[in-house]
């Protein structure tokens, strides 16, 4: 290499790492961002290491592979400020316990909520739009107890009067729903679906679990489920992170599953800013235990095509660690 | 003397706000055990064939009078309420207080109506006993009046709340009061009101079937209120106060088969032992009144009069109801439980307990819609919810036994309708879009998405394991005759269980991308 070569390239690397760390760990010091100059210059090669655009993790518990992959992700206060108000979105949609893999795992439910309180954040909702009578679903899912415990607020998603107005400029279908004021409040919301077979829009997860914040989902099925859903995903307000639940999946009969004989464990969690990415990887992940085509699951397609994010991993940086 | 009067206020007092509670507890907070008081309800134990309460309560009515009606029941407990703080029941200044005086006894009136409802129930009609039945009355007022106001006030205070980031209480919408029942309601709660402030037990010891069996019993009882005839000023503050109106003061009687056993006479009496509540049987007496033998002679007599003309027109009364229901009416849906839709509606005396239970409000009373026969009588409907896979507590609760209790395995075979699909409206056959929305709220699969076109599914039923649960119809977004609906069974079903396959176990699973 040639002396200029060098010269340059470090400089590019020293800048690169520096806004890097700055804009990471804030709260480190600054000697961090030469430690990865000074490998750079020892290894003679460039790697910067920037924050990944999805992480997954597999074989740890909920709740280690949560932190595992927002760890990852350079820490939860990359995403969660100081003072916010947060809207934690799990899909508690049916009477069924936790081992029935139908509403999203409570532990990992419970974690979450203990990391954005941790993370300075000045309350965390939970609720849910469920398809069962509402306080069966929370109480029986386990994640009002999580919650609870976890020093967040369970608030009821059942009654209209809850529900406002918005409108979805860039929807075809959908132009106009009515949306969970919790997260009209919200100063920010994370998705967390859990990844399971569905009979109508063949796949539930982080884009399908926008069903639960709205109102009106008969429309959704009324006007092309598959439309809609995508159409649902344009509202101006994104979730900062989509963490799709895999600990355990239900592969069959879903959303709502017939016993526990649909469900395997398998022990994964999947995060990403990006809806699309995120749904794109789970199914490809599922279509490994049950055959799935990523072209019938129609949302995510159509998410693309709303440029709401990317179908081709290829294009992304991914992490994925095995624990 | 006055013990007796105190047992008998707390007694009641604890009935009543039991039985209040029970049914206005919207949320199910109480535990559903307290359904057992209700089982001394004499005509739910009659219905649901409790022999020993019905034995229990006769012998406790034969030995002590018709303290069943000042104790345990509480539409009678109800307007002794409206009694006391009616301006008769109060204490005025230089007046007598209780202002009511003795009547002859409306014996044609009250026989004739036992007389009728038993025959109707004979022939398997709650026609006329369920708008007299007082529990029926009470429970129906306590779960279309009294809930909807609890929820009301609850409303208020969790909007209130709410506002406030404080999420404790929750709002809750009201679908279970109908028309019907509502109408029902208000008509029962004003007669109770109006007629017990002018003539107090006027209801008991006339329309109420309850009070007119019982007194059949009572009028022979071994303990019974009677005068000490030389005390006795025949000042007539006993008469005033009874709001049976069963004591003549005059002729120092007590008809005891009208006195609900309030025991409110022998604490008025100024004298103090002029009135007794004693062991004093009939047939001991050698001076038994004329008067109550008389109206005895000759309300049996006109209670066999009336009889002999019921037993003709009921087979005609009740071919006339039957054959509504078995005309171009539509079958009602009945909770899970019922068994089938002759018992039921043999049982079912609409006392709408379930009505009020139900978490999912899809028990509603019905309207005319089902024709006379089942007025009022509780059927499910899925316009705002569907019945809960492993929720039994309807049929755990109701007293009559008009719903069967089922264990959660046994409801969650119980098929108490069927899910039928009309293809030509559905969403996925007529714009050839994904939908699935009632597969996906089949707790069984009996509702599946199986292949159609290209990667499109459609719902296919399996008549064998749907239990009816009505979730497939509430969701079905197509409007306003649904794609998918649930026909009722006739009689009860069993559904078979659905085949459950494990999936295969995945050893060494990869990221896959």
């Amino acid at each position: 290499m040639k002396r200029r070569d060098f010269l340059r390239k470090g400089i590019v690397a020293g800048v690169a790492a520096s806004t890097l760390g700055f804009s990471s760990c804030k709260r480190e010091k600054q000697s961090l961002n030469f430690d990865k100059l000074q490998e750079s210059l020892v290894s003679d090669e460039l790697t910067v290491e920037s924050v990944p655009d999805l992480v997954a993790v597999m074989g740890g518990e909920p709740d280690v592979m949560l932190n595992k992959a927002l760890e990852t992700l350079g820490g939860i206060e990359q995403y969660i400020k100081k003072g916010q108000s947060v809207v934690v979105k799990p899909n508690i949609g049916w009477d069924r316990k936790p081992e029935y893999a139908a509403n999203t795992n409570p532990i990992l439910v419970g974690a979450l909520v203990k990391k954005c309180l941790a993370a300075g954040a000045s309350k965390v909702i939970v609720f849910d739009h469920t398809c069962d009578n509402w306080i069966k679903c929370y109480k029986n899912s386990g994640i009002e107890d999580a919650v609870k415990a976890a020093g967040g607020t369970m608030i009821p998603g059942n009654d209209e009067r809850y529900y406002k107005d918005v409108t979805l400029p860039r929807g075809i279908n959908l132009k106009e729903t009515k949306i969970h004021e919790a997260l009209l409040d919200a100063d920010v919301w994370i998705n967390v679906p859990i990844l399971k077979n569905h009979g109508g829009a063949k796949m539930t997860i982080a884009m399908k679990n926008y069903m639960g914040i709205v109102w009106d989902r008969g429309f959704f099925h009324g006007n092309d489920l598959q439309q809609c859903i995508a159409d649902s995903c344009t509202w101006e307000k994104k979730p900062v992170l989509n963490v799709i639940d895999a600990y355990r999946v239900m592969r069959r009969n879903g959303p709502q599953g017939k016993s526990i004989d649909d469900v395997s464990i398998l022990k994964t969690l999947i995060i990403s800013p990006d809806i699309v990415a995120a749904d794109t990887a789970a199914v490809q992940f599922f279509n490994q235990v049950e055959k799935m085509l990523l072209e019938d699951v129609g949302h995510i397609g159509k998410g693309e095509s709303h440029q709401l994010g990317t179908t081709d991993l290829e294009k992304l940086n991914i992490k994925r660690i095995r624990l | 003397m006055n013990k007796l009067k105190n047992l008998r206020v707390i007694t009641a007092l604890f009935f009543i706000l039991l039985i209040t509670l029970f049914f206005v507890d919207f949320k199910n907070l109480l535990p559903t055990k307290i359904h057992g008081v209700l089982h001394l309800q004499l005509v739910p134990a009659i219905l649901a064939g409790s022999v020993l309460v019905v034995i229990f309560l006769l012998l406790l009515t034969f030995f002590f009078g018709r303290v069943y009606c000042s104790f345990i029941c509480p539409a009678g407990i109800f307007q002794d309420i409206f009694i006391r703080f009616s301006k008769r029941g109060h204490l005025k200044k230089n007046k007598r207080k209780r202002r009511f005086s003795y009547y002859k006894p409306s014996n044609i009136l009250r026989y004739s109506l036992l007389g009728l409802a038993t025959v109707l129930l004979l022939f398997g009609s709650t026609h006329l006993l369920l708008y007299l039945d007082p529990y029926s009355n009470f429970g129906r007022m306590a779960a279309n009046l009294f809930r909807p106001v609890v929820i009301f006030g609850n409303n208020l205070l969790a909007d209130h709340l709410m506002a406030k980031d404080n999420y404790a209480l929750y709002h809750v919408s009201i679908y279970n009061v109908t028309t019907a029942a509502l109408i029902a309601s208000i008509a029962i709660f004003l007669l109770f009101g109006i007629l017990s402030v002018i003539r107090g037990r006027l209801f008991c010891n006339t329309l109420c079937p309850v009070g007119g069996l019982l007194s059949l019993f009572s009028r022979y009882s071994l303990f019974r209120i009677s005068f000490d005839k030389e005390t006795c000023n025949n000042c007539g503050l006993c008469e005033r106060t009874c709001k049976a109106e069963c004591i003549n003061s005059k002729e120092q009687t007590v008809d005891m088969s009208r006195c609900v056993g309030c025991f409110n006479c022998l604490s008025s009496c100024k004298k103090r032992n002029a009135i007794h509540y004693r062991f004093a049987p009939v047939f001991k007496k050698q001076t038994v009144e004329k008067t109550e033998i008389q109206t005895t002679l000759e309300s049996r007599r006109s209670f066999l009069a009336l009889s002999g003309t019921i037993l003709a027109t009921a087979p005609i009364l009740h071919s006339c109801g039957s054959k509504q229901s078995n005309g171009s009416k539509p079958i009602l849906i009945l909770p899970p439980g019922a068994v089938n839709l002759k018992r039921f509606n043999e049982k079912c005396t609409a006392c709408h307990l379930c009505v009020a239970k139900c978490p999912n409000q899809i028990i509603q009373p019905a309207g005319l819609e089902y024709g006379l026969d089942f007025l009022l009588k509780p059927r499910l409907v899925f316009k705002h919810g569907y019945c809960n896979y492993r929720c039994t507590i309807c049929s755990e609760v109701c007293p009559n036994g008009a719903l069967r209790t089922l264990t959660k395995k046994e409801k969650m075979q119980t098929q108490i309708g069927i899910a039928h699909f009309e293809k030509e409206l559905c969403i996925v056959y007529r714009f050839e879009t994904d939908c699935g929305a009632c597969s996906e709220h089949c707790p069984t699969q009996a509702v599946k998405m199986v292949p159609y076109k290209d990667s499109l599914r459609i719902p296919l039923v399996t008549p064998d394991i749907c239990i009816g649960c009505g979730g497939c119809e509430y969701i079905c977004p197509v409007h306003p005759q649904k794609a998918i609906r649930v026909i009722a069974d006739v009689e009860q079903g069993v559904a078979k269980l659905p085949n459950f396959e494990k999936v295969e176990e995945i050893e060494d699973i990869d990221f896959g991308f």
